[in-house]
């Protein structure tokens, strides 16, 4: 390697950190500006010049998050569905796929297809709405539950998953005696913990982040979102002129937008608290996906 | 077995009939379990696809699903009178235009990103880069808007008093109001969210690249430069055709990256929405909002068809040209 070909790759080197370096900060930027906005007292950040840390520190904002009766109940409902959408649909998605693991099952073919015609096509949603409302499932809770049980994707990675666990396993539980559920429940969910992980993670930021099953089949206040209240507040300052009312102050200087702020920050924590830790699981998870398709 | 069937005819049909049912009852709780989810499709899935039908009907809402059948037919009506709708132009050109728009620039971003790191020598830097990278995939687009918000609006946006301040502008940047900036706001915001994710993909594929492909190439004197045009770029066709063949696929929801509607409805305005408007959009305003069942499930249904179209011949071309297809 001569003198002209190492200038040349730390050229290369400096642009490609660099590069990097600067799609890295655009990323994180974002994130921790309004990490301390939410930590800087509201009237204040409205006069701007705010960019690297507090300039008047306040807890003031999550306080009046927790006593903003529409925010704390958002804050509970979002948390509800996501604890019970995530617990019930991973687990009926993985007794459905248990099932269908089954080589031997009759009909296998049947149901597969069954299975593969609703991916590709749906109805829309309006049909869907009209549905939703012909079995009560309008304005009420479960609608953020029920219709989310079945996730036909994770469906097909778990039965490929199970597949894949060792017949002996299985047969050595029938032979003791075990039903199916059993077997199930004792022996196939705790060797696929990499794939519970993975469909916990995605079903679960799916539920946390939900905001369009709120606005399209709920009118109740009380079971409205994190993320659409979220969508209330950016939709009516995002209306040109509306800056007086983000200025309209409450007490301890919090204003709506620094409530909003503390939202946003409050909706962020918990992904960034828990992706870093399944990074393993869910590249596997999307690797599976595209291979299998 | 064989010759027991050959034998008693007539016995045949009963007994291989009672063999079946012995073994279906010997895998009932099987069925159970698949019937849930068999049943979830019929309510959740099958049952909306006959409500197409009300496309072509005078659809009340209170007459419930039994009204999807009884109601009146009127043929292509609602069709007609969508194209006679004096935004129709408008509409078709802006889901059209963004659609082909965030193609054209997400699908380029991840593989650039992934050649970009695939040359960082450092591990450690280059596992912090890619983990950072994916976080905004998980974060709802509510709050990517909302962020949005905090660093772009004409009032309260950071980056608007920052460059006030600086004096480089002397009029805030009107970039979440102005027609004139939708598209772009909305590809450049579809890039930041979801490059990194893509890019796991392509970092994958770059790693099944055999490496003394490399070592030899730079025997041969080839430059790093020419090693990622003659070796990794190369390397990476395979994954390249599977993620165009679900973007095609997917154009009209916006690609790979989808979120067209989220988009359209988060980032509109009343003052962009002469850009922002698509088709989805509309749907769900004239449909959901103004109760006009029908006329929403006809526009619903020419994007669904346009779609599936889409689909698969998008993979039938690529089944065609290379050998890669995803069914």
């Amino acid at each position: 390697m001569n003198l002209d070909q190492k200038q040349k790759d730390r050229v290369m080197d400096t642009f490609v950190n660099v590069t990097l370096f600067v799609i890295m900060l655009s990323m994180l930027y974002p994130f921790y500006y309004v990490l301390i906005l939410s930590f800087n007292k509201g009237t204040d950040s409205l006069l701007g010049n705010v960019y690297l840390w507090p300039r008047s520190f306040t807890l003031e904002n999550y306080a009046q998050f927790l006593n903003d009766a529409a925010w704390y109940k958002a804050f509970l409902v979002t948390v509800a569905r996501t604890v019970l959408g995530t617990v019930s649909g991973v687990l009926f998605t993985c007794l459905v796929a248990y099932g269908l693991s089954h080589r031997d099952l009759l009909f296998h073919k049947a149901y597969f297809t069954i299975i593969i015609f609703a991916m590709y096509f749906s109805g829309g949603l309006i049909p869907y709405y009209v549905v939703l409302r012909s079995i009560g499932l309008l304005n009420s809770f479960g609608v953020y539950i029920v219709p989310s049980l079945l996730n036909t994707f994770f469906l097909l990675i778990a039965i490929s998953f199970f597949r894949d666990i060792p017949g002996e396993l299985k047969e050595s539980a029938h032979i003791d005696g075990a039903r199916e559920l059993v077997v199930f429940y004792r022996i196939v969910l705790p060797v696929s913990m990499p794939l519970i992980a993975t469909m916990a993670l995605f079903v679960g930021v799916g539920q946390w982040n939900s905001w369009l099953d709120s606005a399209y089949f709920v009118q109740s206040e009380e079971l409205r979102t994190l993320a659409f209240r979220m969508m209330e507040v950016i939709n009516r300052s995002n209306a040109p002129m509306d800056a007086i009312a983000v200025a309209n102050s409450s007490s301890a200087g919090v204003t709506s937008y620094s409530l909003q702020v503390a939202a946003m920050v409050i909706s962020i924590a918990p992904i960034v608290c828990v992706y870093p830790f399944l990074q393993k699981y869910f590249i596997q998870g999307i690797m599976l996906g595209s291979v299998k398709g | 077995m064989n010759l027991n069937t050959q034998a008693t005819g007539s016995g045949v049909a009963e007994k291989s009939g009672s063999r079946l049912w012995k073994r279906f009852k010997k895998q009932a709780t099987l069925h159970v379990f698949v019937g849930m989810g068999i049943a979830f499709l019929l309510v959740f899935a099958y049952t909306p696809m006959f409500g197409i039908l009300m496309a072509f009907k005078d659809y009340s809402i209170s007459d419930g699903i039994r009204g999807i059948f009884t109601s009146e037919w009127v043929g292509f009506r609602h069709f007609d009178e969508f194209f006679r709708d004096y935004q129709f132009g408008m509409i078709v050109r802006n889901t059209i235009a963004l659609s082909l728009l965030k193609v054209l620039f997400t699908f380029p971003a991840p593989i650039l990103l992934a050649v970009l790191l695939n040359e960082v020598k450092n591990n450690g830097f280059k596992r912090v880069v890619q983990t950072i990278s994916y976080l905004p995939h998980f974060i709802s687009w509510v709050v990517v808007v909302g962020l949005a918000f905090s660093l772009l609006s004409t009032d309260i946006g950071m980056v608007n008093k920052l460059l006030l301040g600086l004096g480089v502008i002397d009029r805030p940047l009107d970039i979440l109001t102005n027609p004139n900036s939708f598209w772009g706001l909305a590809v450049g915001s579809a890039v930041w969210k979801e490059v990194g994710w893509w890019t796991i993909i392509f970092l994958a594929a770059i790693a099944g690249i055999n490496p003394s492909l490399y070592e030899a190439a730079q025997i041969d004197g080839a430059g790093r430069l020419a090693r990622i045009r003659h070796i990794t770029l190369p390397g990476m066709k395979g994954t390249i055709v599977v993620v165009l063949i679900l973007t095609i696929g997917s154009i009209l929801g916006g690609g790979m990256v989808g979120s067209n509607f989220e988009q359209a409805f988060l980032f509109g305005n009343s003052i962009n929405n002469p850009t922002s408007e698509i088709v989805q959009t509309y749907a769900f305003k004239v449909g959901l909002k103004d109760g006009r069942f029908s006329y929403a499930a006809a526009i619903d249904l020419i994007q669904s068809v346009i779609s599936v179209i889409l689909i698969f011949s998008s993979n039938y071309i690529a089944k065609r040209s290379s050998g890669s297809s995803l069914f």
